[in-house]
């Protein structure tokens, strides 16, 4: 008889504890302005934003510290931040802001102009080798900063700059008390990693990190010294905590959504998420806002560089009516329809609606015209020359194209497969190259592929800050990147052209001046573009106070005003 | 122990510790090899050569591949498994950080395989006409088919539609049962097995005869006899699920082994990928070692013929 009983003890004992881990554990009720968790798929690698250019940094960053001044990312507007207001020299170069009284570091340390002299130190310093420095570079020179006292500094720029002072928006703002010896000592590079004691960093952001756990969640709590204030004077934020759980499978994060696991998903979310996520949408789960069309849609371009392998036996890979014709041949309506599933608009460059006041609305694009399209490869050498259906060139070999993409990123794919059967229909070959993003890059890098169909994420909508792709020294400057000097006449047109409006400050000259670098673009098309994506947010029904743009993050750039209903707003 | 078996148990010890290392030196040449490395993301987001260049000298890529081979090798000399370039900590401290979390998850899923993975067993295995017997067997070979990734989303699909399972970031209960699942229902095949073997036996026939009750002559004699060969494959699944599963720890968000090896392999991490390769490598052949060795003191002639 103890036996059984022991038996049936244990067993009892092992029940409870399976039903322990198994059940549902609600989070603690907190008061005042409740909790919202966010999905991320990938983890920060620093909590050091000078150091890291990945974007899970940066986000952490905007939650926990504060730049001088910041883009309204919804209206493109300047916000003051830590800076309440600011003047301009009538030479366009020096700017006097005055900054905020009273404000002081999570930890309670007051902030000075002493800590903004600090960040500008840090970021140009040879030693930090910070990735942010070159975006914070005019010129090619780095911003002069000095203090006239504790509460004013004067920055000075070592030439006129079209975006003027959006610049800053890219810039958190250090405590030197905390910082100050890692950079003296060299070693800023490694200062605020992961394993830092969460008490050891001070912020001037809306939240501070309360507990980070290692592939799981990174939470944050309310900093009762921040210094924002909605326009009611209530002290913001409003939540008192916000946690990002790292989810690294698009579709469990879907799921975590849907059921109400997660408020937010911090990334753009597929076109194949629509329909369920309107469903849930319609049964009042979550609510789905459309931010704007996207800003850095993706694009079919050629190896145009002297290194290209194909260039000597296909010449006509080079040749700009080949982009032409590829440009004709598409009904971008049909990926429209297909790939997006219609959350997405035909695009004929790059920028794109989302780019608000630098869009050319009436720029003239070619429409879907394969008739025009095949006399075009006509008048190159590509023609069906024995009957099969297929182009041949001069010397009589199929004309194959083989096209580099991302493998695993279904959006690309599917769209290149439309590309591959609608080109097929005019006799074209496209052979899809689908690779891992290392091995893809590696191919790009060594200048070893046909062509390529990618893109890169854009940090601003103004075209000054985002330059690379324009210039033809810039690193995004993708079918020939990195040129010392532009290696054709068109290219050099636009080098001027985007130097000319860097440097003027006039907003409407600047965008008359882009206006031209883009028609000079579609006259020669160095790119095809099909589509861009229409920016859909997905949060939870209970999420308030978002303002959704669509750059990144697109909701969490603004965290201060994020609230949840059911919770009580201080 | 006699000399017998202790010259047998060093042998496994000394194979296995030489197998760990050939895995961990593997994937380190493999993923150094492999195209790209931990500056490719970096590159890529637009970066000056410069920046490039610091960060590559910074994390030793710009050695030759000789001189990175042994700064590897001589950091596993002295117990050092290097730093993350991703989350630049010590390997050591994430993998055991790791490897604890993949520890808790596996000890639960085979806590739960066996609890219910035997008993089912049993059952099929002594009376295949039962109902019990009749809904199992279909199931359990419809799990055992089941690819883990497939299983953990189904169970994520019902936690996010009914409630009764926890989905959250670091929630055990979806990762678990996605491995006990399936875990248990090769338990059950085995035992099911095993039993109907061990009912037939001469044994528990003549038993039968002497009038035990069917019940104490199924759950204790034929039970027991037909554990054996079941404990036979015991290491080797230790061994697997203590190594962290890939799919069920991404799909699940668990902050185990597999993820960090996903995560690591992502970002190109050549001493994490070697230090994640060389912790699931010692949890496979630690398994296997165990196994061996409680088999050997069971039955001495497996200490003559050792085990592959």
């Amino acid at each position: 008889m103890p036996k059984r009983l022991f038996s049936i003890l244990l067993f009892a004992i092992i029940l409870g504890g399976l039903a322990w881990q198994f059940l549902p554990h609600k989070p603690g009720a907190s008061a005042g302005g409740g909790r919202l968790v966010a999905s991320q798929r990938t983890e920060p690698d620093s909590f050091n934003r000078l150091v890291s250019a990945k974007y899970p940094v940066e986000l952490v960053s905007r939650l926990t510290s504060a730049p001088l001044i910041r883009v309204n990312r919804a209206s493109g507007g300047l916000e003051p931040a830590l800076a309440t207001d600011w003047t301009a020299a009538a030479d366009g170069l020096t700017f006097t802001l005055h900054l905020r009284q009273g404000a002081t570091f999570s930890d309670g340390s007051p902030f000075t102009s002493a800590d903004v002299l600090f960040s500008f130190r840090a970021l140009y310093d040879a030693k930090v080798a910070s990735p942010l420095a070159s975006g914070m570079m005019v010129s090619g020179k780095p911003i002069a900063a000095r203090a006239l006292d504790d509460h004013t500094v004067i920055l000075t720029f070592p030439a006129p700059y079209g975006p003027g002072l959006s610049i800053l928006d890219n810039l958190p703002i250090l405590p030197r008390h905390k910082l100050e010896a890692a950079l003296n000592d060299g070693t800023f590079a490694q200062a605020w990693g992961l394993a830092t004691p969460l008490a050891d960093m001070a912020g001037l952001g809306p939240f501070v990190v309360a507990e980070y756990q290692a592939g799981q969640r990174m939470r944050f709590t309310r900093n009762p010294r921040y210094w924002g204030q909605d326009a009611s004077g209530r002290a913001l934020p409003y939540l008192d905590e916000l946690v990002l759980e790292f989810v690294p499978d698009q579709n469990a994060e879907m799921l975590r959504l849907e059921s109400g696991a997660v408020d937010l998903i911090t990334e753009q979310i597929r076109a194949e998420d629509y329909a369920a996520l309107e469903r849930a949408a319609a049964a009042h789960k979550v609510q789905l806002v459309e931010a704007g069309v996207s800003v850095d849609p993706t694009g079919l371009w050629f190896n145009l560089t002297a290194v290209a392998p194909g260039a000597k036996a296909r010449p006509w890979l080079q040749r700009e009516e080949l982009r032409h014709a590829i440009s004709l041949a598409i009904d971008r309506t049909h990926i429209v329809d297909t790939v997006f599933l219609g959350a997405a608009e035909p695009a004929y460059g790059p920028i794109t609606r989302g780019y608000g006041p630098w869009y050319v609305p009436t720029l003239p694009h070619p429409d879907f015209d394969p008739v025009r399209a095949k006399t075009l490869l006509e008048s190159i050498g590509l023609k069906d020359r024995n009957g099969d259906g297929q182009l041949d060139d001069a010397s009589g070999k199929p004309a194959r194209i083989a096209v580099l993409t991302r493998k695993g990123n279904s959006i690309l794919e599917r769209t290149m497969s439309s590309v591959q059967e609608q080109l097929g229909k005019i006799g074209l070959g496209i052979d899809i190259v689908a690779l891992e993003r290392d091995p893809m890059l590696k191919q790009f890098f060594s200048g070893d592929y046909d062509a390529m169909y990618y893109g890169a994420p854009v940090n601003s909508i103004d075209p000054a800050i985002n330059s690379d792709l324009w210039l033809s020294s810039g690193a995004f400057h993708f079918w020939n990147p990195g040129q010392t000097t532009p290696a054709t006449p068109w290219e050099q047109q636009i080098d001027e052209l985007m130097r000319a409006q860097s440097t003027t400050i006039d907003t409407a000259k600047r965008i008359e001046i882009f206006a031209e670098v883009q028609r000079v673009f579609a006259e020669h098309e160095p790119m095809v573009f099909f589509a861009a994506p229409k920016v859909t947010v997905a949060m939870s029904a209970r999420v308030a106070g978002a303002v959704p743009a669509v750059l990144q993050p697109q909701v969490l750039w603004k965290p201060e005003t994020l609230a949840v209903t059911g919770a009580a707003i201080r | 122990m006699t000399v017998a078996l202790a010259r047998f148990a060093a042998q496994r010890i000394a194979s296995a510790a030489v197998f760990v290392l050939i895995v961990a030196a593997s994937a380190f040449t493999l993923t150094t090899l492999a195209p790209g490395d931990a500056t490719t993301e970096l590159r890529a987001s637009g970066a000056s050569a410069a920046v490039v260049a610091h960060e590559r000298a910074r994390l030793g890529l710009d050695q030759s591949f000789a001189q990175q081979c042994l700064t590897w090798a001589s950091g596993i000399v002295r117990g050092d498994l290097g730093a993350s370039s991703m989350f630049g900590r010590p390997v050591r401290a994430l993998v055991f950080e790791r490897a604890a979390a993949t520890a808790r998850l596996a000890g639960l899923a085979l806590l739960l395989a066996t609890l219910i993975g035997l008993p089912l067993g049993v059952v099929s295995g002594a009376t295949p006409r039962h109902w019990i017997a009749r809904l199992t067997s279909p199931l359990s070979l419809a799990l055992v088919s089941c690819p883990p990734i497939v299983g953990a989303l189904a169970l994520l699909l019902l936690g996010a539609s009914t409630g009764w399972l926890s989905i959250e970031s670091g929630a055990i209960a979806v990762p678990a049962l996605a491995l006990a699942l399936p875990l248990a229902a090769s338990l059950e095949r085995l035992q099911a097995q095993a039993v109907r073997e061990a009912v037939t036996a001469p044994d528990l026939v003549a038993a039968a005869a002497r009038g035990i009750p069917p019940a104490r002559l199924i759950w204790i004699h034929a039970a027991r006899q037909s554990l054996r060969p079941v404990l036979g494959v015991y290491g080797v699944v230790i061994g697997s699920v203590f190594g962290g599963s890939f799919a069920v720890e991404v799909i699940t968000a668990w902050p185990g082994l597999g993820r960090l090896m996903y995560d690591a392999l992502r970002g190109h991490d050549v001493f994490l990928v070697s230090g994640c390769a060389m912790a699931g490598a010692f949890c496979l052949t630690a398994g296997n070692v165990i196994a061996d060795l409680l088999r050997a003191i069971v039955d001495p002639r497996t200490r003559e013929t050792p085990a592959s």
